[in-house]
């Protein structure tokens, strides 16, 4: 069971990675910033389908010599387990490495060619953009945490009938594998992890919600269909996970008080169906959004290029601008978002909650 | 409607924006009663910082094209044509007049060219 979920992770890393030069935003080509007219250049074109075919060698190689080593070695579980996890990060280090490889070649064809120097640099914003926003509202994510409450309070209410040792791992198996002696602490500690991500996740969304919606001067149209269908998506996905989790999480709770809820087939199944979900969902937000303003017609005003952003963007992946208010912008290189490391809310958003969740770990 | 910067140019930020405004007003994009987006909202949508926004809606408020309501907002006023701001136009108006006259530009020529940009901004 292991095995197989490790492969369908690495090969589903693969496609991705192979994915993101064509899916990333136009013109941003390995984080670079390159004017509309010029996103098209043969070189630049080159540059994409070498990255994804090195990726997709560097990965056919990896999975098929693990298959090959488990087939034929007989290895250990736990040693199948540490070698699919060391893969996994190699995969992930090297397509680092070849990202900033093509980074720095794109740098050096766009310095080499002149490209926008001689044109106006302007920057755009559009006044009635906001009103088209359709990022879901923040009470929605009140559901889960609502739900998240219910539990803990069932859970206070029957504490007598839980068990002396409180379950704090589950296996893949979606049975219990590591235990902590039974406190109060200790008995809601599953539901109290739960809350708060699902408040970070309301965070996110409002958060993201504020956040700039950056158009282009040069296809102001393909750009605003593409921002809006990131942030609506964005806030989809982002309930979606959120529902999921509490529906996982509040199962795996409730069985503590009621061991035989939902049976084995359920408790196996689950974990699986949840990684399943997860996959399938983010392939579809991935494609919608990179597709987003695609098919749209060039709208190129002469004489004018979006004005170049480089210097805000450490390595092409780091955006660091003290003067945007913006905590989250969209990524120059995969889909999604990025934090402006230039903005201390931005941080506080994303470690806030890893320390709460430390705290909580630590208190059991 | 959109408004276009250039960061690089001479022109302060907040003065590009604050004549994008009015250029906007006048030529019905935007009309009396309209509100306009928060100052981080504004900010963050164009990747500036909020002091360049604030200080181009102070000036907006300040030459009585905006009302600024505290917690609310900022929205579009109605014509005003009281004696203070048409003394304002008149004093901004003259050096520019009196630098054509000075470049040599004759009476007509002037004329020609305020209607000609009346023209441009009353189309569609």
């Amino acid at each position: 069971m292991d095995i197989i979920l490790f492969l369908v992770i690495m090969i589903f890393l693969v496609a991705t990675e192979m994915a993101i030069p064509f899916l990333a935003k136009r013109t941003t080509v390995f984080g670079v910033s390159i004017p509309d007219e010029y996103c098209k250049d043969a070189t630049l074109v080159s540059y994409k389908k070498r990255y994804s075919l090195l990726v997709f060698i560097v990965g056919a190689l990896a999975i098929s010599l693990y298959i090959g080593w488990i087939l034929t070695g007989n290895p250990l579980n736990e040693t199948q387990v540490l070698v699919g996890l060391a893969i996994q990060f190699g995969i992930l280090i090297i397509c680092t490495a070849l990202y900033f490889y093509f980074h720095a070649k794109t740098l050096q064809q766009k310095s080499r060619m002149k490209w926008g120097e001689n044109e106006k640099r302007v920057k755009v914003m559009d006044l009635s953009v906001r009103s088209q926003d359709s990022m879901l509202p923040w009470y929605i994510y009140l559901l889960p945490i609502v739900v998240t409450l219910g539990v803990i309070v069932y859970t206070i209410l029957n504490y007598s009938m839980l068990p002396e040792q409180i379950p704090v791992h589950w296996g893949p198996n979606g049975e219990p594998d590591a235990f902590t002696p039974k406190t109060y602490v200790s008995a809601i500690s599953l539901p109290l992890v739960m809350l708060v991500i699902q408040c970070m996740f309301l965070g996110i969304n409002e958060t993201t919600k504020r956040s700039g919606i950056k158009l282009s001067a040069t296809r102001p149209e393909a750009s605003r269909i593409r921002q809006l269908t990131l942030r609506k998506y964005t806030s989809w996905f982002l309930f979606l996970v959120s529902i999921l989790m509490t529906m996982l999480f509040s199962y795996l709770q409730l069985r503590m008080v009621h061991p035989d809820l939902g049976g084995n087939a359920l408790s196996i199944s689950m974990p699986f169906l949840f990684l399943i979900v997860i996959l399938v969902s983010t392939i579809f937000y991935a494609i919608k959004v990179g597709r987003a303003g695609e098919n749209m017609n060039l709208e190129q005003e002469p004489g004018i290029v979006d004005i170049d952003e480089d210097q805000y963007w450490i390595g092409g992946i780091f955006y660091f601008n003290k003067n945007d208010p913006s905590i989250f912008v969209e990524k120059r290189f995969g889909i999604g978002w990025t934090i402006n490391f230039a903005n201390p809310l931005g941080y506080l958003m994303i470690f806030g909650p890893l320390l709460l969740i430390l705290l909580i770990t630590i208190l059991t | 409607m959109i408004i276009q910067i250039e960061p690089l140019s001479d022109i302060p930020i907040y003065t590009q924006i604050t004549n994008q405004m009015i250029e906007g007003i006048a030529r019905g994009y935007m009309k009396p009663g309209d509100s306009l987006p928060s100052v981080r909202t504004f900010a963050a949508d164009l990747g500036v910082n909020m002091h360049t926004v604030n200080k181009s809606y102070h000036e907006l408020e300040k030459k009585g094209i905006i009302s600024i309501i505290p917690k609310s907002g900022a929205i579009i006023n109605s014509p005003d044509k009281t004696e203070m701001h048409i003394k304002r136009i008149t004093e901004e108006f003259k050096p520019v007049i009196a630098e054509a006259l000075v470049l040599g530009w004759e009476k007509e020529q002037i004329q020609e060219l305020v209607m000609s940009i009346m023209i441009d901004l009353k189309k569609e």
